[in-house]
């Protein structure tokens, strides 16, 4: 089947297997793979896109059922030419990153949970980042640069 | 279940997107096998485990049958609504937190957002959450099929674990709750983790003060989640609580009724004997919530903690024998 979405502002339009996920549609026919592969149970978070404003991880949710829908992925946070946002900004400075493999998804998590107007209260944010999890455990890093930009924007 | 021995799908997977409900229905009359879908946070992962080796699914997401309506004390949620939806509700803060507090501590926001109430009732797991706070109001569960609707306590809905009493071809469209004035809820739980963690145990209350009493109950429910292999209504509560005060003996005695009504398993979230303790202990706390609720004492916005446990306003009294 056609699917028809808007991945970072950008439209796109591939032929689907209908029992495809996002997950699969963006990794494997569209090439966008900062969204990772990773537990593919909903548990770690490391897949988090933005559908239409909310998150969801992209391992559980059908393709299909996206169709007409406004994605953003980790791709689409930085601006044109490269420059950072102030969260992916945030997580260098505060050094938010160990192996790196669930910064994508604990971004995208953090960008969403900040764009609502989370309040840069630490208990609020662990508990708005609990479905990402760090298997480096580095967590309060992150913690400390979601709260920075909950701060400041 | 032995997913091991079960046969991966095989063939071409088929998603249908019927127009409406309607359309829908004549659709799963037709195609014996069809699973509905709306959230898929349970489905794709039986799926990719061999668990349901359906290729038919028919997607239920865009269908009308979402959304929290309150209608004198008849709240109705619609299938499709989704976990956050609930979480979020003003109405639910209002008139039932209990509904609002389950759905709070399931799984991620990621996961609530796309998780339904419908999912989470017919895959009927025994620690799932949304049960319990809607058997403390009441609930009823419509259902509907090319062959007409049916209304049923939402008790008859759970069969077994993972089984529901839904024939081939229906369709569970929402659940009706019985809210009304001076009803206090909660629902609290007991964990390994304190967050994306299943229930070791789970217990919902509710308690309608008598206006002008002093405190005398007039009605009570306590509902328990994975201490049994289907949600469980306490029963029998209404002789040792109906008509009195919830002091410490009252509370020690529903305690003790709520133990007997609960026959846990040993897993990795505890010990049979450990979570038949936790059981009396989470049910007097609750039975304290939603008695200070009912009576508007329970600053109404200070959130109750996941495991029910404040030290500042509750301390837990006679229940830990």
């Amino acid at each position: 089947m056609r699917l028809e979405v808007t991945i970072n502002g950008d439209p796109y339009r591939p032929n689907i297997d209908p029992a495809a996920t996002v997950l699969q549609v963006l990794r494997d026919d569209l090439g966008l793979t900062g969204t990772k592969w990773g537990c593919l149970t909903g548990d770690c978070g490391a897949c988090t896109v933005i559908v239409d404003g909310r998150t969801i991880v992209a391992c559980l949710q059908l393709a299909a059922q996206v169709d007409g829908a406004n994605i953003t992925t980790v791709e689409g946070l930085a601006g044109r030419g490269n420059t950072m946002s102030d969260l992916q900004d945030a997580f260098v400075r505060h050094g938010a990153a160990q192996c790196g493999f669930c910064t994508p998804g604990m971004i995208v998590a953090a960008e969403q949970l900040v764009r609502d107007g989370i309040e840069p209260d630490e208990q609020a944010i662990r508990e708005g980042l609990s479905g990402n999890l760090c298997r480096c455990t580095g967590y309060n890093k992150i913690v400390d640069a979601v709260v920075e930009v909950a701060s400041r924007r | 279940m032995n997913t091991a021995a079960a046969p991966r799908t095989t063939g071409t997977p088929r998603l249908h997107r019927p127009a409406d409900l309607g359309e829908a229905v004549r659709f799963l009359a037709d195609n014996p096998g069809a699973v509905p879908v709306a959230g898929g946070t349970d489905l794709l992962i039986d799926r990719r485990l061999g668990r349901i080796t359906t290729d038919c699914m028919v997607d239920i997401s865009h269908l009308d049958i979402s959304g929290i309506e309150r209608d004198g004390d008849h709240l109705r949620i619609g299938a499709t609504t989704t976990i956050r939806t609930i979480e979020t509700s003003t109405e639910l803060a209002v008139s039932a937190p209990a509904l609002l507090e389950a759905a709070r501590v399931l799984g991620s926001i990621q996961i609530r957002n796309m998780a339904t109430l419908g999912g989470n009732l017919c895959h009927a797991t025994p620690s799932a959450e949304m049960p319990p706070p809607l058997l403390v109001f009441d609930a009823e569960a419509t259902i509907v099929s090319s062959s007409g609707w049916r209304t049923i306590e939402l008790a008859q809905l759970f069969t077994g674990p993972g089984e529901t009493s839904l024939q081939p071809g229906e369709l569970l469209t929402g659940v009706t709750a019985h809210v009304g004035d001076g009803i206090g809820s909660c629902y609290i739980r007991q964990t390994v983790r304190w967050a994306m963690d299943l229930a070791g145990v789970g217990v919902a209350a509710s308690v309608r003060i008598e206006p002008e009493t002093n405190g005398i109950v007039s009605s009570v429910r306590v509902a328990l989640a994975a201490v049994n292999p289907v949600p469980t209504v306490v029963e029998g509560l209404d002789s040792i609580v109906v008509g009195k005060t919830l002091d410490a003996d009252v509370l020690d005695e529903a305690a003790a009724l709520a133990r007997r009504s609960a026959s846990p398993i040993s897993d990795a979230r505890g010990t049979a004997q450990y979570r038949r303790h936790v059981v009396g202990v989470l049910t007097a706390r609750a039975l304290r919530v939603c008695t200070a609720r009912a009576a508007n004492t329970w600053p109404p916005n200070r959130a109750v903690p996941p495991n029910g446990f404040d030290p500042e306003l509750l301390v837990d009294s006679g229940v830990t024998r």
